[in-house]
């Protein structure tokens, strides 16, 4: 399980860009969940998730993972729990070294590293296995270079690294945005198998709201730093991507109702 | 031509600036730091040693001291990198400034001569070889320890790991890998490595000098980037091949321009020679690549 309660951080603090990215943000994933995220630009759904990974530190507020504070915590101290997958397909590996190298730094993401041989026979197993499932063929070019496969094929290992070792939750940032349609919807489908085979707590933000309903047990919705909707059940079944639009904008208005309050 | 001593000169400095080279892959290809503490490294270890061993240790203590002395030199630019966020390349600058008076306070005076202390050589001169061959025997052998060393570490996981922090550190700290603290570590790795050529340099010299340092960097830089164009370094074994022939090439090179007496060239000349080189090693990849382009595509 993983909780944010009241998460609040401001860029650029006492300049004239001062920006609030996060303002009260809160949400509690449950074991098992698979929370899309959707919201427009600035929204704060990239900020959100750099702060559960540990890559920006909040200002105020509070994150539990699996009953234990990692508010303050770096990334790196937190990746024995969380895992991610970064919107930009050449982030997520290392393009100059081989495939079964990236795999064996994913294998131990979290533990301790010692001196001992990084790529072990006893992974290629595992190793082989796991990337015959994508179906890509990659299985026989475990000595390849990374930096020889394509953006789609990087996605895909990606996220095989990310579910090698268990983790708390699952962290996918746009991580279909920058591939070609047929690419992201074979990423998708590969999402959503690993998730459901593994039964893994995700947190995906997309910038598609018809993705963001087809996919996952839940939606969120972020407008200015903040949560504005939350559906799941049998709330979100049937949802079209219009509805979705109508309480968009049914918010929106209703902020610039509270603008006009405060401004009157 | 080169006569046979000033040939085995070269292979000689050639194998001590291997290790120089070994260091600065580490800094500037596996870890991406501009690390210039070498110029201030190299002298630290051989006044290090050069003062253990006229204060009677052993001489391979005193260049084991040197080493760790070296490392610390490393430890102190990364942690100003990556402690107080200076940048790299300054925080370097910085300490190898720093160095230059460390290393005067530990000799005492400019220069040191140890042509009468016994050194890590002394023994070796018991072997049936010609004087000039003695220090070429026992450097091919550390080099080729060190070699095997490096490659094991770079293949093991804290290896892999450094590496990765060096390609692309979000993706490592993602990981779970201490990033700041693989940079440490490898900087002192670096520096560690370059503190024994220093250590080994003046024991063959015959004298530890303050200003020995000058210019390390841009010759180590001369022999990992020579070398690299030499052998393609796809893999790490063949990149750390490529420091040692890229050194020992650079010393002949400069060995055979400063012994041809046709091209009229002196020792003074030498800085010069190595900015040509240099410049010819980064340029010609480039020119050979386009010309290889040119023939095969008149074929295709």
């Amino acid at each position: 399980m993983i909780s944010a309660s009241d998460l609040r951080l401001t860029f650029g603090k006492g300049t004239p860009l001062e920006n609030p990215a996060l303002r009260g943000m809160s949400l509690t994933v449950n074991q098992g969940e698979f929370v899309t995220v959707i919201g427009s630009n600035g929204a704060g759904k990239s900020t959100f998730l750099n702060a559960l990974a540990g890559e920006v530190i909040v200002d105020t507020g509070q994150i539990i993972v699996d009953n234990q504070d990692v508010t303050r915590l770096p990334t790196h101290k937190r990746a024995a729990r969380v895992a991610r997958v970064f919107q930009d397909p050449l982030a997520g590996t290392c393009e100059n070294l081989s495939i079964e190298e990236n795999l064996a730094l994913a294998i131990k993401r979290g533990q301790r590293r010692g001196l001992t041989s990084a790529v072990k026979k006893q992974y290629l197993g595992q190793f082989r296995e796991s990337l015959s499932s994508l179906k890509l063929g990659l299985e026989n070019r475990l000595g390849d270079k990374m930096g020889l496969l394509s953006g789609g094929q990087r996605q895909a290992v990606s996220l095989l690294m990310a579910s090698l070792t268990p983790s708390s939750i699952l962290l996918l940032d746009e991580h279909t945005a920058a591939l070609d349609p047929k690419t992201a919807a074979f990423v998708l489908e590969l999402t959503e198998k690993i998730i459901e085979e593994q039964k893994l707590t995700a947190l995906m933000v997309t910038h598609s709201m018809k993705q963001a309903l087809e996919v996952g047990t839940r939606t969120v919705m972020l407008h200015q730093g903040q949560v504005v909707f939350d559906i799941a059940g049998e709330d979100r079944e049937g949802l079209e991507v219009k509805d979705l639009l109508g309480l968009f904008e049914k918010q929106r208005g209703l902020e610039v109702d509270d603008d006009s309050l405060l401004l009157g | 031509m080169l006569s046979e001593i000033a040939f085995y000169g070269a292979l000689e400095t050639g194998l001590i600036y291997g290790l120089v080279a070994f260091g600065i892959y580490i800094s500037f290809r596996v870890l991406d730091f501009p690390d210039l503490t070498v110029d201030g490294s190299f002298p630290l270890g051989a006044a290090v040693a050069a003062m253990l061993i006229i204060a009677g240790w052993n001489p391979w203590i005193a260049t084991g001291a040197a080493v760790l002395a070296g490392m610390a030199a490393g430890a102190v630019t990364a942690l100003l990198n990556v402690k107080l966020n200076i940048l790299n390349l300054l925080a370097s600058i910085l300490t190898m400034i720093a160095l230059y008076s460390v290393n005067l306070r530990i000799m005492g005076r400019p220069n040191v001569a140890l042509l009468t202390e016994e050194t890590v050589l002394t023994p070796w001169y018991e072997l049936d070889l010609a004087f000039h061959q003695v220090p070429v025997l026992l450097f091919v052998v550390v080099v080729f320890i060190s070699l095997i060393l490096l490659w094991r570490f770079m293949k093991s996981e804290t290896g892999l790991a450094m590496r990765a922090t060096g390609a692309n550190p979000r993706m490592a700290r993602a990981q779970g890998i201490a990033t700041g603290g693989m940079i440490v570590l490898g900087v002192a790795l670096s520096n560690g490595l370059v503190g024994l050529a220093g250590a080994l340099f003046a024991q063959s010299q015959g004298a530890a000098d303050v200003t020995m340092g000058v210019g390390v960097i841009v010759i180590g830089l001369a022999s990992l980037i020579g070398g690299e164009a030499l052998v393609t370094p796809s893999t790490v074994i063949r990149a750390l091949i490529a420091c040692v022939v890229g050194a020992i090439i650079y010393r002949l090179a400069i060995a055979f321009a400063l012994n041809a007496d046709v091209l009229g060239l002196q020792a003074q000349d030498l800085n010069l020679i190595t900015a040509v080189l240099v410049t010819l090693a980064i340029v010609l990849p480039g020119v050979r690549n386009s010309v290889i382009g040119k023939l095969t595509r008149k074929k295709a």
